[in-house]
C-alpha cells in the first residue's frame, strides 16, 4: 500500500517535470549498494570498486556508497530488495545468482519474484570447473571415469557451485563422485585437498586460478572438467561437461542447474517498480563503467576479473530461466533438493 | 600503524564496539593504502585490541572486546578486592608476552608451517572440538551440575540454523536471520554488558565503590607474569597453537585458555573469585591467537577467524594472494609482507603497553564516574556495537535477550562461561564429525592424531578427579571436616522461586527443542538430540535440586554480592527501574533510529537521575555527536530508519 502511494507520488512529480529535467534526479543523492554478503568477500570487492567508478557514469554523479547486508547465502538481502526497498532507483541489490533458480526450483525462504526485479547486469561472467589434485589420482578425465572409487569432491552447502556442480554431473554424465559437505567455504575446501582428505572440487575458474596459481603451476592440482557452452581462451585442452552429455536432456540439466547459475553468479538488480528512465541511466552507467580504462585497471589491480554482461542480456537470461520447461525443473528438484 | 593503534585503543577501550566490527567498518579506507601500510593499520588495530579490551573487562566488568569476556571471571572481582592495578598489570604484561609469543611463532613457523598444518584433517579438527568442549567442566566452577547444563545450551543454540551437512531450518522460526545461527559478538556483548549495567544501575553509585580508586600493584601484577611464567607460556601456546585450525578465534582460545588455568591451579576454588592466573591465561592467549591466526591465513588462504577473514579481504583487495608465496623471499614471493606483519604485531603491542602503563592512572579514574552517568553511553555503544558488526537490527534484539539470560543465569548462581564455550566450538565439532565420518568412514577413529587427542582428553578428564581424591585423601587425613560442609538449605520442604522456574524453563526448552528436532532426520538431528538429552536429564537433575532446596552456594563470578549492601527493596526497585530504562533505549531506538534515540534517552535518563542540565547537555550532544557524526555520517553505518518515521510516511 505504502509502496504504491510512493510510486503514485513518484509517477505524479515525475510528469509533473519536464523531460529534461529527469537526469537531475541523481544529483546530489547516494546510491547504494546492498550486497549480500560481508565485507572482505568476493562480492564485497567487486562492489566496492564498481561504487567508486559508477557514479561518474549515472547522470548527475550521484555518491556510490556499499553496505553489507549479509546472511542466508544474500538471500537477506535479496529480500530485502524486493520487499523492503524503495524502488526509486537508490538502492541497488547484489546478490547470488544461484538465487534465481532457486526460485525456479520453489526452494524455502524465496520472498521475491525473479521475474519483477530490475536487472542490472553481471560484471563477469563466471564459469565453473573441477580441479583435483594429482594426489588424488585423478588427472584428466579420462583417469576419473575409470576411478573405480568414487571420488571425493568437498561441499560448501546447497545452492553453490561445490554442490549443485558435482550432482548435476554425477546424475547427468555418470561421473564417479562423492560429495562432501559441509566445508566451511572453497578455501577450507582447497586445505582438505591438500591435506589428501578430497580429491577437490567444482568452483568458479577465477577463484581455483587465482587462489590456487601454486598448485597449478607446480602441477599438483590440475583442471579436468569445465562446465562451460564454449572453451574458455586459458583452458584450450580441457574437456567441456557437455561433451559428456549423452541425451538433449542432460545437457540441458548441465545448462540450467551448473551454467547459468554461475555465469550470472555476481548479479546487480533494482527494485521492482523502479521508474524506467531510472534503470536505463543505472543500466547505461554500468555498461559504461564496465569499459572505464579507470574503473579496468582499478579492478586489475584488485584481481578482478571484468567480462561483463548487460542489463538487458542479464534479463533476457533470467526469463529463459523462468520459462524452464516444468518437466526439466521437476528432474533438476531431484538432483538438488 | 600509529592510527590502526590509536582507533584500536579506543575500539579496545571502548565497551561493545569490538575489533571485527571496527575492521568491517574501516575497510573501505584500506583501499587507497599500499600493501604494507594496509596491513600495518589493521594489524596495528587488531594486536592492540585485546590488550586495552582486557582493562575494560577488569575496570568495568564489561567485556570491551568479545574476546576479552573471560579477563572479566577473575579480573573483575580483583578489581572489586582493591587489586585492580595487579590485574591491570597482569593483564597488560600477560598480554605482551602473549603478542610476542605469537609473532615468534608466526615468524619461526614459516618453513614448516605448511606440512604442520597438512597433516590435520577434519577428524583432528573435530578431535581439537571435542578436546575444547571438555573444558566445559573446568569451567563450572563448583557448581558443576548447572555448568554442565550450561555447556548443553550452549551447544544447543549454536544448532541454530541451517544444518551444516543437509541445510535443514533447525529453530529458525522461519526467520532469515537465523539461518546462520546466532552471532557470536552480539550474545557475548549482551551477556556480560546488561548485568552489568543492571547491576551498575541497582548499586547506584560508581563502579570503583571503594576500593578500585587505590592503583596499587601494578608492579605486582607485572611480577605476577614472570612468577607464573609456565602458565603464561603454556597459555600463549593454546593461544597460537589453536587459532592455527580454521574457525578457532581468540573468542575460543580465551576460555580455552582460562579453563587450562583453572585446571592446572591446585587450588581451583578461588577462581572466580579474583584469581591472578584467572587474568594472566585469558591475557596471553587472547593476543597471542593473532600469530596463530595469521599463519593460517597467510599460508593457506584459510582465514582462521573473523578479523582474519576481512585481512584476508584487504590481502585480495591489495592484489596480494594469501598462499605459499606468501612465505618465499622477494622476487617469487612477499616473505617481506609477511615479515612486516611480524614485527607491526611486536611494534603495536610493545607501544600500546607503553601507552597502557602510562595513562592507566586516568583509565582507572573512569570508574569512580558515578555510574549514572555511564549507563546511556554503554547502552549506547551496546546497541551500535551489535549492530555494525553486520548491519543487522535483529543482532540488536539478541543483544537483549542474552542480556536477559544472562543477568538471570548470574542471578541464579549459574556459571555463564560454559554457555559461550558451547556456543563456539558446537558449529566446529558438528562439522567436522560429519566431514571425518563421510570422509573416511569410521577409519578416522583409528587415525594416530586422533588417538593421541584421545589420550589427552582422558587425561584431562580423569586427571583431576584422581589428583583430586589424592588430595582430599591427604587433606582428610590431615583436619577432618574441611569448610565444605555448608548448612543444608534451611527449608526442606518444596521450594517454588525464581531459581527453581528457571530451571524449569531450562527443561522445558530441551524438551521443546528434543521434539521439534524429532523430524530432522539423522544427519541434521544427530548433533541436536546428543545435545539436547544430556541437557534435559541435567536441567531436571538440576530442577529436583532447586525444588529441594539443596543449593549450590551462588557462586561469585565477580558481579552482583560485592560492594555496598542495597536494601532488598530497593534493589528490586532499580532493578526494575533500570531494565525499564533498558527496554525504553530499545524500543526508542526502533522508534526514531540510533542518533535521535541516543539523544532522547540521554538526556531522559540523566535528567531522571537528577543530573544538572550542563552536564546533561554536554554529555547529550557528545553522545549524539558520537552516533550521529562518527557512525552515521563519516563511516556511513546504514542503522535503519525508525519506525516512527516510516509509519508518518517521512522517510
Amino acid at each position: 500500500m505504502k509502496r504504491l502511494a510512493i510510486l503514485v507520488l513518484v509517477v505524479i512529480l515525475a510528469s509533473m517535470v519536464p523531460a529534461g529535467a529527469q537526469p537531475r534526479f541523481f544529483e546530489g543523492k547516494t546510491v547504494r549498494i546492498v550486497v549480500g554478503f560481508s565485507a572482505g568477500g568476493g562480492y564485497d570487492t567487486y562492489s566496492r570498486v564498481i561504487a567508486r567508478h559508477l557514479g561518474r557514469h549515472v547522470p548527475g554523479k550521484p555518491t556510490v556508497i556499499v553496505e553489507n547486508m549479509p546472511g542466508a547465502g544474500s538471500l537477506i538481502a535479496a529480500n530485502h530488495l524486493y520487499k523492503v526497498a524503495k524502488p526509486d532507483g537508490l538502492t541497488i541489490g547484489n546478490f547470488a545468482g544461484g538465487l534465481v533458480l532457486a526460485q525456479v526450483l520453489g526452494q524455502p525462504g524465496i520472498e521475491f519474484d525473479a521475474r519483477k526485479l530490475e536487472w542490472l547486469g553481471v560484471p563477469s561472467r563466471e564459469v565453473c570447473v573441477c580441479a583435483l589434485t594429482k594426489a588424488s589420482g585423478v588427472t584428466s578425465l579420462a583417469t576419473w571415469m575409470a576411478a573405480t572409487k568414487p571420488v571425493k569432491l568437498g561441499g560448501v552447502g546447497p545452492g553453490t557451485s561445490t554442490d549443485d556442480a558435482p550432482r548435476v554431473l554425477a546424475a547427468t554424465v555418470g561421473l564417479p563422485i562423492q560429495l562432501v559437505r559441509g566445508y566451511k567455504g572453497t578455501a577450507e575446501i582447497r586445505l582438505a585437498a591438500e591435506s589428501g582428505e578430497l580429491a577437490g572440487g567444482c568452483w568458479q575458474w577465477e577463484s581455483v586460478k587465482s587462489t590456487w596459481r601454486q598448485g597449478l603451476e607446480s602441477g599438483d592440482v590440475s583442471v579436468v572438467l569445465q562446465i562451460v557452452t564454449k572453451p574458455l581462451p586459458d583452458l584450450p585442452s580441457v574437456p567441456l561437461a557437455s561433451s559428456l552429455a549423452k541425451t538433449e536432456e542432460a545437457r540441458q540439466l548441465i545448462n540450467a542447474g551448473i551454467i547459468v547459475p554461475t555465469e550470472i553468479g555476481r548479479l546487480y538488480a533494482l527494485a521492482p517498480g523502479t521508474p524506467a528512465d531510472r534503470v536505463q541511466a543505472l543500466r547505461a552507467a554500468f555498461v559504461a563503467t564496465m569499459r572505464d580504462p579507470e574503473f579496468v585497471a582499478d579492478a586489475r589491480r584488485s584481481k578482478l576479473e571484468i567480462d561483463s554482461m548487460s542489463g538487458e542480456e542479464l534479463t533476457r537470461v533470467v526469463q529463459n530461466l523462468m520459462k524452464l520447461d516444468p518437466a526439466l525443473v521437476a528432474k533438476l528438484k531431484g538432483i538438488l533438493k | 600503524m600509529l592510527i590502526g593503534i590509536g582507533i584500536g585503543f579506543a575500539v579496545g577501550i571502548l565497551p561493545g564496539l569490538g575489533g571485527p566490527t571496527t575492521l568491517a567498518l574501516m575497510l573501505p579506507f584500506v583501499f587507497k593504502m599500499t600493501p604494507v601500510e594496509a596491513f600495518a593499520f589493521l594489524l596495528g588495530m587488531a594486536a592492540v585490541t585485546n590488550t586495552t579490551g582486557d582493562i575494560t573487562s577488569i575496570l568495568f566488568g564489561i567485556p570491551g572486546e568479545p574476546t576479552t569476556a573471560s579477563t572479566i571471571v577473575d579480573g573483575h572481582p580483583m578489581a572489586k578486592n582493591g587489586e585492580a592495578g595487579r590485574a591491570l598489570g597482569a593483564a597488560i604484561m600477560s598480554s605482551l608476552f602473549g603478542a610476542l609469543f605469537g609473532a615468534i611463532v608466526l615468524a619461526l613457523a614459516i618453513p614448516i608451517v605448511r606440512p604442520l598444518v597438512l597433516t590435520f584433517g577434519s577428524p583432528e579438527f573435530f578431535m581439537l572440538a571435542l578436546l575444547g568442549i571438555t573444558f566445559v567442566a573446568a569451567l563450572s566452577g563448583e557448581a558443576v551440575l548447572k555448568g554442565l547444563a550450561a555447556g548443553c545450551l550452549g551447544l544447543w543454540f549454536a544448532t541454530i540454523g541451517l544444518a551444516p551437512v543437509s541445510a535443514i531450518q533447525r529453530y529458525t522460526f522461519g526467520q532469515l536471520f537465523l539461518w546462520d545461527g546466532i552471532g557470536l559478538v552480539p550474545v557475548t556483548i549482551g551477556f556480560f554488558a546488561i548485568p552489568e549495567v543492571i547491576d551498575l544501575a541497582v548499586q547506584g553509585s560508581s563502579i570503583a565503590k571503594v576500593e578500585v580508586g587505590r592503583l596499587g600493584g601494578v608492579w605486582q601484577g607485572v611480577r605476577d607474569t614472570f612468577t607464573h611464567w609456565l602458565l603464561v607460556l603454556r597459555c600463549s601456546a593454546i593461544g597460537t597453537f589453536v587459532a592455527i585450525i580454521p574457525g578457532m578465534g581468540a573468542a575460543t582460545t580465551q576460555w580455552l585458555a582460562y579453563a587450562h588455568a583453572v585446571q592446572s591451579s591446585p587450588n581451583r576454588e578461588r577462581f572466580g573469585r579474583g584469581a591472578v592466573e584467572g587474568v594472566l591465561g585469558p591475557g596471553a592467549a587472547n593476543n597471542s591467537t593473532l600469530g596463530g591466526s595469521l599463519v593460517t591465513t597467510i599460508a593457506f588462504g584459510v582465514p582462521a577467524s573473523v578479523t582474519m577473514a576481512i585481512l584476508m579481504g584487504a590481502f585480495l583487495i591489495q592484489g596480494l594472494v594469501p598462499g605459499p608465496s606468501m612465505l618465499m623471499p622477494a622476487p617469487k614471493g612477499h616473505l617481506a609482507v609477511t615479515l612486516a606483519m611480524v614485527w607491526t604485531i611486536v611494534v603495536s603491542n610493545v607501544i600500546t603497553v607503553a601507552i597502557c602503563f602510562l595513562f592507566l592512572r586516568q583509565l582507572v579514574r573512569i570508574t569512580e564516574v558515578r555510574g549514572a552517568l555511564l549507563i546511556p553511553f554503554i547502552l549506547m555503544l551496546i546497541a551500535v556495537g551489535a549492530f555494525a558488526e553486520k548491519n543487522v537490527f535483529e543482532d540488536v534484539m539478541i543483544v537483549l535477550v542474552f542480556g536477559a539470560l544472562g543477568w538471570v543465569m548470574n542471578r541464579f548462581g549459574w556459571p555463564r562461561p560454559p554457555l559461550l564455550l558451547g556456543l563456539v566450538l558446537g558449529p566446529l565439532a558438528e562439522n567436522k564429525l560429519f566431514l571425518s565420518t563421510d570422509n573416511y568412514g569410521l577409519a578416522w577413529l583409528l587415525r594416530p592424531g586422533v588417538l593421541v587427542l584421545l589420550a589427552v582428553i582422558l587425561v584431562g578428564l580423569f586427571w583431576p578427579i584422581v589428583s583430586k581424591r589424592r588430595r582430599r585423601a591427604t587433606e582428610a587425613a590431615v583436619a577432618a571436616p574441611g569448610p565444605e560442609t555448608r548448612p543444608e538449605g534451611e527449608g526442606r520442604g518444596l521450594r517454588l522461586d525464581g531459581a527453581s522456574a528457571f530451571s524449569l524453563l531450562l527443561v522445558i526448552l530441551f524438551a521443546w527443542a528434543l521434539w521439534q528436532s524429532r523430524d530432522f532426520g539423522v544427519r541434521a538431528g544427530l548433533f541436536p538430540w546428543a545435545v539436547c538429552v544430556p541437557g534435559l536429564v541435567l536441567g531436571l537433575a538440576q530442577l529436583a535440586r532447586d525444588l529441594t532446596g539443596r543449593r549450590d552456594e551462588p557462586l561469585s563470578e565477580g558481579l552482583g554480592e560485592a560492594g555496598p549492601a542495597v536494601p532488598a527493596d530497593v534493589a528490586a526497585r532499580r532493578s526494575l527501574e533500570i531494565c525499564l530504562w533498558i527496554l525504553g533505549f530499545w524500543v526508542a531506538i526502533w522508534l526514531v533510529g540510533f542518533a535521535l534515540a541516543t539523544l532522547v534517552m540521554t538526556v531522559c535518563y540523566l535528567k531522571v537521575a537528577r543530573e544538572r542540565w550542563p552536564i546533561t547537555l554536554v554529555l547529550t550532544v557528545a553522545a549524539f555527536a558520537f552516533v550521529y557524526g562518527i557512525f552515521e555520517k563519516a563511516l556511513a553505518v546504514p542503522f535503519p530508519t525508525g519506525q516512527l518515521f516510516v509509519w508518518l510516511g517521512l522517510s
